[in-house]
């Protein structure tokens, strides 16, 4: 069963629609990316799971049932702005945030200094938020997302602001937690960690889907671009949209780049040449990235904006 | 439940690691402990100097001197005439005439009481009567003290009487330096002028005082002159009407009486403003930091924003009753160490707030006026992104809070129970400081059920307005938001 499950969700604010009949689902021990870009709905729809706010239309299921304090305690959530309270200890604010989710206050100490310990934070247990430095204050606030050993990790541009050490730390973190058996839902602008993490993603433009599915599903959604050194011969092969002449080299041999047409894969390109005698010197494919399908789904305005 | 609790606890541990709450828990009962010592300090209990220079060769300086002797026995009777009546401690000697207080004292009476032994004896007989915890009779300071007049001064010829009254003006020396010197010339009463030397004007009861003595030795002169028998003269001045006083026992004149009585509720209402005005902005500050701080929507992933509202006031609520409860232990604790007088005081004050249905009214309004104005405090703080932001919103809230209880307070205290204190007492965010300053000058059964009730129904109102307000404010983003804005947060359920 799926820990959460989305179907035809609608949030309006006023005249502003900000996610448009979303449907998706993730099941426990997944890694679920959640991509788009600024303004795309992404953090609405994390607010609407986590029943900050109510969606206009459309149904939210967690674990089974609607949001409620209860299956929010089995939620861990890291928001994209961060803050604490300056004036609590490490300790105290990772176990007032354990008790808040339900948490005893002894089960919230004894995980809380484990993930301290962890974190590397042991020594600075009992020191001040405010006397911490940024990259340590992260580090507790993700500690108060995991108090609860949640079952649905939600992390809102969890790598934002955070140094390369603290990144590799937040990706073991997320592979954990999913190792454990927790559902991990991220949203992100960064594609080498949606490419390196995700099970699945989900590609949001201006609150509406334009693509679910894997990483491999993803790229396949454009053209492999292929390059080839052969003749001119091979502009006739047929399944070849376009060849593109990109550099001549000597005796008769060029660089080309291949377009293929709809429904035709590198393999039958490559299998044609060989069978019937097309003169070829170096036949590469090179298959579009996370970022290409980005850039063509959601568009360059999207990423500025 | 847990959740609030939670929030309510964090947010009482927060205020109160604050050092400016501990600074103004214990401001209050220290300014009211240093008022009086002070007061002690600065107050001018030390009797006039007074030389009287009487080259007259009579006997001016002697009557005059007398006639004060007199005014000081007169106050010492009137005190201890209004001592004995406060403590009913007229079994001591009810023929005394410091059991009889339906009179001003004249010289006959002060006369009497000195024969019967003056003070000591009248002490004496008191103290045979009294109870061990009654106060002891606080004796007045005599007015004025006369002194010899230093030889420099007394043996100066007339063209230097002046410089040398002015020396001994200026002159620190306790011994030999006076506040005032009165001359009798030597001409007196052929030339009827007096002068005196004085570095202030001096108090006019001294003036009136002198100005009697003088008029009637002046009086009695030309009366014998007129062929008057001296004694006959004397009986002619000193022919005065019995003047009878009737007043109320200490503490018990109707003005005096309500004032007595509205004492402790008019502290409650200004108790109520203060602990509010300074819980409310902690809370404030709380609130504004967990904004600012982007605290906010991880707490909304735990909690709903209501569980959040409720932990918030009830956090406040406890500061604010915790402040309570450590300023009426120190007033206990006054009470308890002042024993007498203050005792004395607070037993008639007391009174009009010790029935079980004036205590659950006090209880109840305090309460809800704590409630009610920090639910505004609270709604300051969800829709400010900074304390500067926060506080344009929060001056013309404070501005109509308090300027009306400021009128409203003095208005109890003046006896006013006019149009004012009636519209106060029915507009909501006014009621729980006008009930709880009214309950001592008396409130009717109606108008406490009544205004209890509308208060109740303003409350509900606050939290279904204020709430949605403080729930659609909390992730806002953008510029300080509009009037507009606000009301149509209101509006919103969602």
């Amino acid at each position: 069963m799926a820990i959460l499950a989305i179907e035809d969700l609608t949030k309006r604010f006023g005249d502003v629609l900000a996610v448009d009949g979303l449907s998706f689902k993730v099941a426990p021990g997944e890694i679920f990316g959640f991509l788009g870009g600024n303004g795309a709905g992404k953090t609405t729809t994390l607010r609407m799971v986590l029943d900050i706010i109510r969606p206009t239309s459309g149904r939210l299921e967690i674990a089974g049932s609607t949001p409620n304090r209860r299956n929010a305690q089995a939620i861990g959530f890291l928001p994209e702005e961060r803050g604490l309270y300056g004036n609590m200890s490490a300790i105290d604010t990772i176990i007032y945030f354990g008790r808040l989710k339900g948490l005893e206050p002894a089960a919230a100490r004894a995980y809380g200094l484990e993930l301290l310990e962890r974190f590397g934070l042991a020594d600075r247990a009992k020191a001040k938020i405010g006397e911490m430095s940024k990259g340590m204050a992260q580090k507790v606030q993700l500690a108060t997302a995991l108090v609860n050993r949640p079952h649905l990790l939600l992390l809102d541009e969890p790598f934002s602001g955070l140094d390369p050490v603290n990144q590799g730390l937040l990706e073991e973190e997320i592979l954990r937690a999913s190792r454990e058996g927790a559902a991990v839902v991220f949203s992100t602008h960064v594609m080498q960690h949606a490419e390196r993490l995700c099970d699945r993603l989900l590609l949001l433009r201006r609150g509406k889907k334009r693509f679910e599915g894997t990483l491999d599903e993803a790229r396949a959604l454009l053209p492999s671009r292929i390059q080839a050194v052969a003749k001119e011969s091979i502009a006739g092969v047929p399944g070849i949209s376009r060849a593109t002449r990109c550099e001549p080299l000597a005796e008769g041999w060029s660089l080309y780049q291949l377009q293929l047409e709809a429904g035709r894969s590198s393999a039958q390109l490559l299998e044609h040449c060989t069978t019937h005698g097309v003169p070829l010197r170096r036949f590469e494919e090179s298959r579009a990235s996370l970022h290409d399908v980005f850039v063509r789904l959601v568009g360059d305005e999207e990423i500025e904006r | 439940m847990n959740g609030i609790l939670l929030v309510a606890r964090r947010e009482f541990r927060q205020i109160v690691a604050m050092k400016s709450f501990w600074l103004t828990l214990l401001l209050l009962p220290v300014a009211f402990a240093l008022g009086p010592l002070l007061a002690t300090q600065f107050e001018d209990d030390e009797a006039t100097r007074v030389i009287i220079l009487d080259r007259s060769q009579g006997d001016t300086a002697q009557a005059v001197r007398a006639r004060f002797e007199l005014e000081d026995d007169r106050a010492v009777l009137a005190d201890l005439s209004r001592h004995v009546r406060r403590y009913s401690l007229e079994a001591a000697d009810p023929s005394a005439l410091w059991a009889q207080h339906d009179r001003w004292y004249g010289e006959e009476d002060v006369a009497a009481f000195r024969r019967a032994g003056g003070l000591p004896a009248a002490l004496a007989a008191i103290e045979r009567e009294q109870l061990p915890d009654t106060p002891k009779f606080d004796l007045p300071t005599p007015s004025y003290a006369f002194i010899d007049a230093p030889s420099p001064l007394d043996g100066a010829p007339d063209s230097e009487i002046d410089e040398q009254a002015q020396a001994v003006l200026g002159s620190e020396d306790e011994e030999s330096g006076a506040d005032l010197v009165v001359l009798v010339g030597s001409a007196y009463p052929q030339q009827p002028v007096v002068r005196v030397f004085a570095n202030d004007q001096p108090r006019p009861s001294f003036l009136t005082n002198l100005q009697d003595v003088l008029t009637r030795d002046l009086r009695a002169q030309i009366m014998v002159s007129e062929g008057l028998a001296p004694q006959t003269a004397e009986a002619v001045q000193t022919i005065v009407p019995a003047i009878a006083v009737i007043t109320p026992p200490p503490g018990g004149g109707a003005r005096e009486a309500v004032l007595v009585r509205s004492i402790v509720p008019l502290a409650l209402s200004y108790i109520l403003m203060m602990a509010l005005l300074l819980s409310g902005s902690w809370m404030l500050q709380s609130s504004v930091e967990e904004r600012s701080n982007k605290l906010l929507e991880s707490l909304l992933a735990c909690i709903r924003p209501e569980e959040l509202m409720y932990g918030k006031l009830i956090g406040t609520l406890a500061v604010g009753l915790s402040m309570l409860l450590v300023w009426l232990l120190c007033a206990a604790a006054a009470i308890f160490w002042t024993q007498g007088e203050v005792e004395q005081f607070i037993r008639p004050a007391l009174a009009p707030v010790s029935s079980p249905g004036i205590v659950l009214a006090i209880v109840y309004f305090f309460l809800a006026g704590y409630v009610s104005v920090s639910i505004i405090f609270l709604a300051i703080g969800a829709i400010s992104k900074s304390m500067s932001e926060a506080q344009g919103f929060l001056m013309p809230v404070l501005l109509a809070i308090l300027l009306p209880i400021t009128i409203l307070l003095q208005a109890i205290i003046a006896g006013n129970d006019g149009i004012i204190v009636q519209v106060l007492t029915w507009v909501p965010l006014w009621t729980p400081f006008a009930v709880l300053a009214r309950l001592g000058s008396g409130i009717a059964t109606w108008e406490l059920v009544g205004a209890g009730t509308l208060l109740a129904a303003f409350i509900v109102a606050q939290f279904v307005l204020l709430g949605r307000l403080f729930r659609a404010s909390l992730l806002a983003q953008g510029q300080k938001p509009s009037l507009r804005v606000l009301y149509e947060r209101m509006r919103s359920s969602n």
